[in-house]
């Protein structure tokens, strides 16, 4: 079987990459999930925008007011995207592998001088490459719609904190694609690995924050005669929740957008004794505070990747 | 003639009182025809009858330099109307004289039947009227077959000059620049008119001087003085706050017309150190990273006029903090000199990212300042190393795979 074999296992890597990213960009799948999340977003920008205008007369971050105000019955932008984008990663990579398989392709790709590797690797690259397109437009176009309405131009901070956020957002879309092509690899059928990526999707956006408290009073139930056992309590419960990316993206955007955020734990009074309240959070403490976030997804991403990959490897392919 | 009692008065020891009663029965009783005096009265009857000038005072002091007047009575009690026309005797040269009844110049008078007539009598004094000699003369006054007649003394004397004084309780007051002066002053008028003073006054530039009422809060910038009163004034001064130690002398006056009276009043100013905090380079804010000290160099200045001893430095830090100061304490500082403290603060461990404020004083005898020093906390970067850490621990795993399962 292992048949040492000459040239780089990641020749052709760019090639496969960009085909892909050509076919996800011609298929009516991407096009009709990206339409849908261009309709809610501008809906919630613009909502968001109208909100402003009444409500707010000063504020030295109103652009990043944009992208976190939220007008009833819309969410605003962060919370369409953190419910959003899995969607779209899932939409692009549920079938990358299994769909070769049930299409018979996957061989005749292998026939080519191209590894295994550079296949997945530049599989899932053309999803990010996708994803990265599709998030630098909403971005530019929520940008745009910004200055056009508000009629005034972002500053630097403003634009290095919206940057940060387009980056996370990236991070956290490339997690739910590890993730669905994670799924493919494992499944055989593309309708179950389908199913699979979305139950994941639901229990984390809609379950995983009934879940986490539940789950946290069972391991760390409170002691009414010991106060330290509610805050151990609640630092399990936090612990539990942040295996949820959806968690993870919404606290690193919540710094990120709203400079006053100092702190994403728990805090005691002690800590704030003296604090400032409101004073908006110079841009690398910010990032410094949502860096674990970031990296704990980056992390995440890295190992659902090795998941799929070592996977894949292991796979008889000659079907 | 006379009744009973109006003698047994006479025979009183001499007074103005029975001077008056003097003139009535002199008027009356003296003139030698009886027919003068009205035939109806007899020694039985209690109400006397007829006809009478009469006066309160009949000798009485004038100023000098001024008109005299006289009330004058002319009564008639149970006689027909009579005619009087008046008549002056006895006045040296220079002075004139006049009688007013009713507002105008009169020269005789009826007195109807028990009534009485007011009149005035007016003497103008030439100027240069010797003062202090009695000037005596008699009116007179002529009716239907009776003749009356009042003698009268005038004593003209020198008016006192109008006087003021004004004496300050204390005036010399010692404090600092920031105290307050508040001089009580009396001020009397002895002179004998009432008058009006201005309260003014000359004191060194910048100073203000108030006048208030001894127990009042209004300001005064002049007050009525009757004469003979005396009121308390107090004169408020209040330097400016950079004043030098020194004495400043301030004078206060009060004139009225031409007359005036002043007091010298002397402030005693005695130097004062004031003391200014500020942080490092004249910001108020710094970095600091949770955990770890940083040190600021605070200066501390004295801009006032006196060295400032023992400033002992302190802060008010959020709980969890340290703070510590290189010296706890300046020893002294002259005026104008600054001294440099080295402030150490150590954020707490836990404290969050951002800013934090610490409230930082420089406390002397006398004076003392403080500062808000806005410290922007960076909590340590041992998290994002630990964040790298675990992305390479998944990057070594990756890599672990390809290297076991690559190239298939």
């Amino acid at each position: 079987m292992t048949g040492r074999r000459e040239g780089s296992p990641f020749s052709g890597l760019s090639t496969v990459a960009l085909k892909e990213a050509a076919d996800h960009m011609n298929s009516a799948r991407i096009h009709l999930v990206m339409l849908l999340v261009l309709l809610t977003a501008i809906g919630s920008v613009y909502a968001a925008i109208g909100q402003i205008k009444a409500t707010i007369g000063e504020d030295q971050f109103l652009f990043l007011r944009l992208f976190t105000t939220a007008q009833e019955p819309l969410p605003s932008f962060v919370s369409f995207l953190g419910f959003l984008i899995p969607l779209v990663a899932i939409a692009l990579g549920f079938d990358a592998i299994n769909g070769e398989y049930s299409r018979r392709t996957l061989s005749r790709v292998l026939s080519q001088p191209i590894y295994r590797d550079a296949l997945l690797t530049g599989k899932f690259l053309g999803g990010l490459i996708v994803i990265a397109i599709c998030l630098l437009t909403l971005w530019l176009l929520v940008t745009g719609l910004g200055i056009v309405l508000l009629g005034l131009p972002p500053s630097g901070e403003e634009i290095a904190r919206e940057l940060a956020f387009l980056f996370a957002s990236f991070v956290y879309a490339g997690v739910w694609l590890a993730v669905a092509m994670a799924f493919s690899t494992l499944v055989k059928s593309p309708a179950t690995s389908a199913l699979c990526a979305l139950t994941l999707w639901l229990v984390f956006t809609v379950f995983w924050p009934m879940l986490a408290p539940l789950v946290a009073g069972a391991i760390a139930p409170v002691d009414l005669l010991d106060p330290m056992t509610a805050v151990h309590q609640i630092a399990v419960q936090q612990g539990l929740s942040r295996i949820s990316p959806n968690v993870l993206y919404g606290e690193a955007t919540l710094a990120l957008l709203n400079p006053a955020t100092r702190s994403l734990g728990l805090l005691f009074p002690s800590q704030l004794s003296g604090a400032l309240m409101g004073a908006p959070l110079p841009l690398s403490a910010s990032l410094g505070l949502v860096w674990p976030q970031i990296a704990g997804m980056i992390a995440a991403l890295i190992v659902l990747f090795t998941i799929a990959y070592v996977s894949f490897q292991r796979q008889e392919i000659r079907a | 003639m006379v009744p009973a009692r109006f003698r047994s008065s006479f025979e009183t020891p001499s007074k103005l009182l029975a001077a008056a009663v003097l003139a009535i029965g002199l008027g009356i009783g003296a003139t030698p025809p009886a027919s003068a005096q009205s035939a109806a009265t007899t020694a039985g009857q209690q109400a006397p009858t007829g006809l009478w000038l009469t006066t309160r005072y009949p000798d009485f002091s004038a100023q000098a330099g001024k008109d005299v007047s006289v009330d004058l009575t002319l009564s008639n009690h149970g006689l027909p109307p009579q005619r009087v026309t008046f008549g002056l005797d006895g006045l040296p040269t220079g002075w004139t004289w006049e009688i007013d009844g009713g507002g105008k110049p009169v020269r005789a008078a009826i007195a109807g039947v028990d009534s009485a007539v007011d009149l005035t009598l007016k003497l103008k004094p030439p100027a240069d009227a010797g003062a202090d000699k009695p000037v005596a003369f008699t009116l007179s006054g002529k009716g239907d077959g009776q003749s009356l007649s009042l003698p009268l003394s005038v004593t003209l004397t020198k008016t006192e000059p109008a006087k003021l004084t004004m004496d300050p309780k204390l005036p010399a007051l010692r404090g600092t620049a920031k105290s307050a002066f508040d001089f009580d002053v009396t001020l009397k008028n002895q002179g004998q008119e009432d008058t009006t003073v201005n309260l003014l006054s000359k004191a060194p530039d910048g100073f203000q001087v108030t006048f208030k009422e001894g127990y009042g809060s209004q300001e005064l910038t002049s007050l009525p003085l009757k004469a003979g009163e005396s009121k308390d004034l107090k004169v408020a001064v209040q330097p400016p706050d950079s004043t030098q130690a020194g004495q400043y002398p301030v004078e206060v006056a009060a004139a009225a017309g031409d007359i005036s009276a002043n007091a010298k009043l002397v402030l005693d100013i005695t130097g004062r150190p004031t003391v200014a905090l500020t942080g490092p380079e004249g910001r108020l804010s710094g970095d600091a990273t949770a955990g770890q000290e940083r040190t600021f160099t605070f200066t501390v200045q004295n801009s006032g006029s006196a060295p400032a001893r023992d400033v002992a430095l302190s802060a008010t830090p959020p709980s969890g903090w340290k703070v510590a100061f290189n010296p706890e304490k300046v020893d002294d500082i002259e005026p104008g000199q600054t001294a440099s403290v080295a402030v150490s603060m150590t954020p707490s461990q836990q404290a969050i990212a951002g800013d934090y404020m610490v409230s930082v004083r420089a406390n002397g005898p006398g004076a003392s300042d403080s500062a808000n020093f806005r410290v922007t906390v960076r909590t340590s970067t041992l998290w994002g190393v630990t964040g790298l850490a675990i992305i390479g621990i998944a990057v070594l795993v990756l890599g672990f795979a390809v290297a076991r399962y690559g190239r298939r």
